[in-house]
């Protein structure tokens, strides 16, 4: 099959795009707050995602630091579903659509 | 977040395998009592209004699309979107299911306390699930009273005599340990 260049680099662009905006998955993130304990935000992440103590007690340390960090990633429906728990237990979270700080 | 460093002299134990107990003073179950009542009657307040609307007040759709006015109830019940349209359609769909939720977790704590005259209190992994969970939701209510967003904990920690707020930030402190005592019990379970 005989490809112009031309016509080959909009389809590479074509596909990077797709790559870039319709996958793009739903993010849950945390944010930081002042009076939210350290323990407490580790004790969560445990609780309602099954991590780890190691992996809960990063996430919490990269919010802390961070001022945020992304706690789960997949459908809408899913992500609203992990903010509404954990708003259930006063962390604030949001939903959004790709990891950009917005 | 902040972190406990208070002395620990008392708080949550864990006893045998699934309970966790404490002993509480006559004036720290009124405290506990007085705060977790005020956390009820502030979530009772946004009640929904339906009127004729039955199936929506059937499946749990709220009739508040926009957050609340007061900033503890903006707290306790948070947008989930910082896109305003996004936020008020989530709202619509969940609020009513979070304030459930909340209130449920207030009213165990508050029949534990009721139903303890001596102030022993024990729990089961749930129960104290709950308490954390209202424990927390107090001191985000008494966190955006003494305005701690804004204010260092050196700041609180200087407050005056006469200020009103110094008292209540050691209240606020004092549920920061407890709830600490209780999560280190919980997570010696976990290790």
């Amino acid at each position: 099959m005989v490809t112009t260049e031309e016509s080959l680099d909009e389809k590479v662009e074509a596909a990077i795009k797709e790559i870039f905006s319709s996958d793009k998955p739903w993010v849950t993130i945390v944010w930081d707050d002042p009076v939210n304990l350290m323990s407490y935000v580790t004790y969560v992440f445990m609780e309602l995602f099954r991590f780890p103590r190691e992996k809960a007690n990063e996430l919490m340390m990269k919010v802390h630091i961070e001022g945020r960090a992304v706690v789960s990633t997949g459908s809408r429906e899913e992500m609203e579903h992990d903010v509404a728990r954990l708003h259930e237990y006063g962390l604030w979270a949001t939903v959004q659509h790709g990891d950009h700080v917005s | 977040m902040s972190e406990e460093t208070q002395e620990a002299h008392s708080g949550f134990h864990r006893h045998g395998s699934y309970a966790y107990v404490s002993n509480f003073s006559e004036s720290e179950r009124e405290v506990l009592i007085n705060l977790v009542g005020q956390i009820l009657e502030l979530l009772g307040e946004r009640r929904d209004n339906h009127g004729d609307d039955l199936l929506a007040a059937m499946i749990g759709i709220t009739s508040h699309d926009s957050p609340p006015d007061d900033g503890v109830l903006l707290r306790l019940l948070p947008n989930a979107y910082a896109d305003q349209v996004d936020a008020s359609e989530f709202r619509r769909y969940t609020e009513a299911t979070l304030r459930a939720k909340k209130s449920a977790n207030a009213m165990s704590m508050h029949i534990d306390l009721k139903s303890s005259p001596d102030g022993c209190i024990e729990v089961d992994h749930g129960g104290a699930n709950a308490w954390l969970g209202a424990m927390n939701d107090i001191r985000l209510a008494l966190g955006v009273r003494l305005n701690v967003q804004e204010k260092s904990r050196e700041d609180l920690e200087i407050l005056g005599p006469n200020d009103p707020l110094r008292g209540v930030y050691a209240v606020y402190s004092w549920l920061g340990w407890l709830q600490e005592s209780l999560i280190l019990a919980l997570m010696d379970e976990t290790l």
